[in-house]
C-alpha cells in the first residue's frame, strides 16, 4: 500500500501543469461554491435574525381561540404568572405582554387599518427592541397618557407628522365603537417597512382604560438571548401551561421558515451542481493521464503488479488531486468569508425592492461551520466517485495489448 | 527437469477477417539453467511465442506447463500472481517505472511479493551490484543511458527469484558495446544464480553467445 501511495503521489507530479490545473479548478470550485452559499446563508440569516428581533420575537403566546379570530375578549387568563413562570427559568430571556386591537387609524387626510398593540413601555423595548428603531422623535416617556408611536411610513401616508394628534378607532368588548385621540411622539422604521406599516403602538394602559378591560393582555412575546434553547424554553412552557397556544418564530412567521427550509434545498442543489461539474473535469484529466500511460499500466501488469493494486493506484491519485485542492480552498474560502462577514456586500444599487420585505442590502456573508465539513465530505467524494470510471478503464487494459501500441 | 514444457501451441490473429497464423503446433521444453535464444526472420512468432510462455496471451490450442503448473487455465488476477512469483520480464522498452529510482524498480516486485524492507533493500543492492550500477541507484530512469535502463530491467526481472526470465530483443535498442555488456552480464547471473533466461533476439553477436538456439520459421520450430 505504501508503495502505491508513493507511486501515486509521484504519478501526479509527473504532469505538474496539468495537476495544478486539474488543483486549481478543484479549489475555485470549492471557494466559489462556499463564498456564494455565504451571501445566501447571510441573506437569510439576517432576514430571519431581523423577523426574531423585531417583529415576533422567539415564542408568542395566545388563547387559543384568540389566534382563530382575533376578537377583543379572547385575553389571556394568567399573564402574570406566565410572565413569572419565564423569569424564574434560568435561561437569559425577556417577555412582555401586549393588549392587541384592530382598528382604523384616522388622521384629517386619511384613514387606514391597523392593529393597535397596547404596550408595556419598558419591556417591549427589551424584547421588539423597537426603542432602537425610533427614526424622528422618541420613545414613550413614563406617564404622560394618549402618546403614540407609529411607522414613518404609515406617517407619510397619512400625511402626519411627528407631534401631530391622531385617532383611533375600534371595538371595545361590549361591542361599543370606541374612538381616542393621540399625539404623535416617535416615528419607527425597521428594515421590513411593509410589517412596520401594519401596526401603530401605545402604552397598554391607555388602550385596556378604552377597551374597559382593565388588566387584560392578549399576547405575550418572549426573546431570549439563545436561540439553541427555543425548542426546550417552548416545550418546558407549554408543559406549564398546556391550555395556552405557544408558538415558535416558524410558526408565527412562515416566510422565516419558508426561506429556512428554501435555502436548504437550493444549497443542496448548488452543492450537487457543483459535484457534477468537478466529477466531468476529473474524469477527463484522469482517462487522459490514463491513455497516455497505456504501456506503463501494461508493464506494471506484467511484472504482477494485481487489478486491485492498479484501481487503487489511479484512486488515489485522484484523491491526492482532492486534497491537496481542499485545505486551500477551504482557507481561501474562509478568509473571503470573513472578511465579507465583517465588511458585508452594498447590494443598494441593485436592490430597490428588497428593503421593503425585510431583506437588508447590506448582505454579510456567513457560512454555518458546518458546511465546511460537508463541502469537504462531498469533495472527496466526488473525487472518488470521479475516479472510478479512469481505474476501471486502466484495469481494463490488457497487458500485450497495451505494450505494443506506439 | 524442463521448467517450461509448451506442447502443440497455436495461435492465429484475426481468425474472422483475415487470419493470420502466427504459431502452428510449436513443441518446446526449456530446463533448468538453459541460456536459450529464440531466432528466426521477423514476423516469425517469437513475440507471440514469448508472450504465450509468459502467460501475457492465451494460446488458441495446446497447453503451457510451468513449473508443473498448467498455466491455461488462470483466471486475470490469478495470472498476474503467477507471473509476478515465476517470471522476470526485460522488454524491449518501457520497462521501467519512471517515478521510481533504479533500486525502486528493482524493489518493486518484491514489494508486490510482499516481501520485508530488509530483504528488499540488501537485494535490490546485491542485484544492481551484479549489474554494475552500483553507484546509480538512487537514479530515475530518464537520468540513465538505455543500455543502464536495460540492465536495471535485468536486476529487476531477477530481484523476484524467478523461475525463469524471459526477454524480448533486449538489446534491439542498445548499440554493439552496450549489447555485449548487457550479455556478459546475462551470462555472469546465468551462471552464478543458475538463472534461467529465454530470450529472442535477431542480432547475430547474441545469438553467437546463447548456448541454445531454437529457430522458428513461419510459425514452427526448423
Ligand atoms: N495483435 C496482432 N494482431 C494481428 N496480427 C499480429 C498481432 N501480433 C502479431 N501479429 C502477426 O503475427 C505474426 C507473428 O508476429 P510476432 O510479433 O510474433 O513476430 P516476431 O517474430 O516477434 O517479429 P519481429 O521479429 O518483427 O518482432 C506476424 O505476422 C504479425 O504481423
Ligand atoms: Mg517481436
Amino acid at each position: 500500500m505504501k508503495m502505491i501511495l508513493s507511486i501515486a503521489w509521484r504519478n501526479i507530479w509527473r504532469n505538474k501543469t496539468r495537476s495544478w490545473v486539474v488543483i486549481g479548478s478543484i479549489l475555485v470550485g470549492i471557494w466559489s461554491i462556499l463564498f456564494m452559499l455565504s451571501f445566501s446563508y447571510g441573506l437569510i440569516t439576517t432576514y430571519v435574525d431581523n423577523t426574531i428581533r423585531y417583529q415576533s420575537s422567539h415564542i408568542q403566546i395566545h388563547n387559543p381561540d384568540w389566534k382563530e379570530d382575533q376578537e377583543v375578549e379572547f385575553t389571556l387568563e394568567n399573564t402574570e404568572s406566565v410572565l413569572q413562570y419565564i423569569n424564574n427559568q434560568s435561561y437569559q430571556s425577556s417577555a412582555t405582554q401586549r393588549t392587541l386591537v384592530n382598528g382604523m387609524v384616522r388622521s384629517s387626510r386619511g384613514a387606514r387599518g391597523a392593529m393597535i398593540k397596547g404596550i408595556h413601555s419598558e419591556k417591549e423595548g427589551q424584547v421588539s427592541h423597537i426603542d432602537q428603531k425610533i427614526v424622528e422623535g422618541k420613545y414613550f416617556t413614563e406617564n404622560k397618557k394618549n402618546e403614540i408611536i407609529i411607522a414613518q411610513k404609515l406617517a407619510e401616508r397619512l400625511k402626519l407628522k411627528i407631534r401631530k394628534k391622531l385617532v383611533l378607532q375600534f371595538q371595545n368588548a361590549q361591542g361599543d365603537i370606541v374612538a381616542g385621540s393621540f399625539r404623535i411622539i416617535g416615528l419607527f422604521s425597521t428594515a421590513n417597512t411593509l410589517y412596520d406599516e401594519s401596526f401603530v403602538m401605545i402604552k397598554q394602559t391607555d388602550l385596556n382604560r378604552l377597551l374597559v378591560l382593565p388588566n387584560a393582555s392578549h399576547e405575550i412575546a418572549v426573546f431570549l438571548d439563545d436561540s439553541k434553547e427555543l425548542a426546550q424554553v417552548k416545550s418546558d412552557i407549554q408543559n406549564q401551561f398546556p391550555h395556552l397556544l405557544i408558538e415558535d418564530y416558524k410558526e408565527i412567521s412562515p416566510d422565516a421558515n419558508l426561506y429556512e427550509s428554501q435555502m436548504e434545498v437550493s444549497h443542496r442543489i448548488f452543492i450537487t451542481i457543483f459535484m457534477l461539474a468537478l466529477i466531468f473535469g476529473i474524469i477527463n484529466t484522469m482517462l487522459m493521464a490514463v491513455l497516455e500511460r497505456n504501456k506503463e499500466l501494461g508493464m506494471l501488469m506484467a511484472l504482477g503488479m494485481n487489478k486491485t493494486r492498479v484501481f487503487f493506484m489511479i484512486v488515489f491519485e485522484t484523491l491526492m488531486l482532492g486534497i491537496i485542492a481542499l485545505p486551500f480552498g477551504l482557507i481561501l474560502s474562509w478568509l473571503s468569508i470573513t472578511y465579507f462577514g465583517k465588511h458585508g456586500v452594498d447590494l443598494s444599487a441593485f436592490s430597490d425592492g428588497m428593503e421593503q420585505f425585510g431583506m437588508s442590502t447590506l448582505i454579510k456573508s456567513y457560512i454555518p461551520t458546518e458546511l465546511y465539513f460537508s463541502l469537504s465530505t462531498a469533495t472527496v467524494f466526488t473525487a472518488l466517485l470521479a475516479s472510478i470510471y479512469p481505474a476501471i478503464k486502466a484495469i481494463n487494459l490488457k497487458p500485450i495489448e497495451a505494450m505494443r501500441k506506439i | 527437469m524442463e521448467i517450461i514444457k509448451a506442447t502443440g501451441i497455436h495461435k492465429t490473429y484475426n481468425p474472422d477477417k483475415i487470419p493470420v497464423h502466427a504459431l502452428r503446433g510449436v513443441d518446446l521444453g526449456i530446463e533448468k539453467g538453459e541460456f536459450t535464444a529464440i531466432v528466426g526472420p521477423s514476423g516469425s512468432g517469437k513475440t507471440t511465442l514469448l508472450n504465450i510462455i509468459g502467460g501475457l496471451d492465451t494460446p488458441d490450442k495446446g497447453s503451457i506447463i510451468i513449473n508443473n503448473t498448467d498455466i491455461s487455465s488462470f483466471k486475470d488476477n490469478e495470472m498476474i500472481n503467477f507471473r509476478r512469483d515465476n517470471i522476470g520480464f526485460v522488454f524491449q522498452a518501457y520497462n521501467l517505472i519512471p517515478v521510481l529510482t533504479a533500486k525502486e524498480n528493482v524493489e518493486f516486485v518484491m514489494v508486490l511479493q510482499n516481501r520485508n524492507l530488509k530483504e528488499r533493500t540488501e537485494r535490490a543492492e546485491e542485484l544492481l551490484n551484479a549489474v554494475d550500477l552500483g553507484d546509480k541507484m538512487d537514479k530515475r530512469p530518464s537520468e540513465l543511458s538505455g543500455g543502464q535502463q536495460q540492465r536495471v530491467a535485468v536486476a529487476r526481472a531477477l530481484a523476484s527469484n524467478p523461475t525463469f526470465v524471459l526477454a524480448d530483443e533486449p538489446t534491439a535498442n542498445l548499440d554493439s558495446t552496450t549489447t555485449a555488456n548487457l550479455l556478459d552480464m546475462m551470462l555472469e547471473l546465468n551462471q552464478k544464480e543458475k538463472m534461467t533466461f529465454v530470450f529472442s533476439t535477431h542480432d547475430q553477436r547474441v545469438i553467437d553467445r546463447a548456448r541454445r538456439v531454437i529457430t522458428l520459421v513461419d510459425g514452427k520450430i526448423v
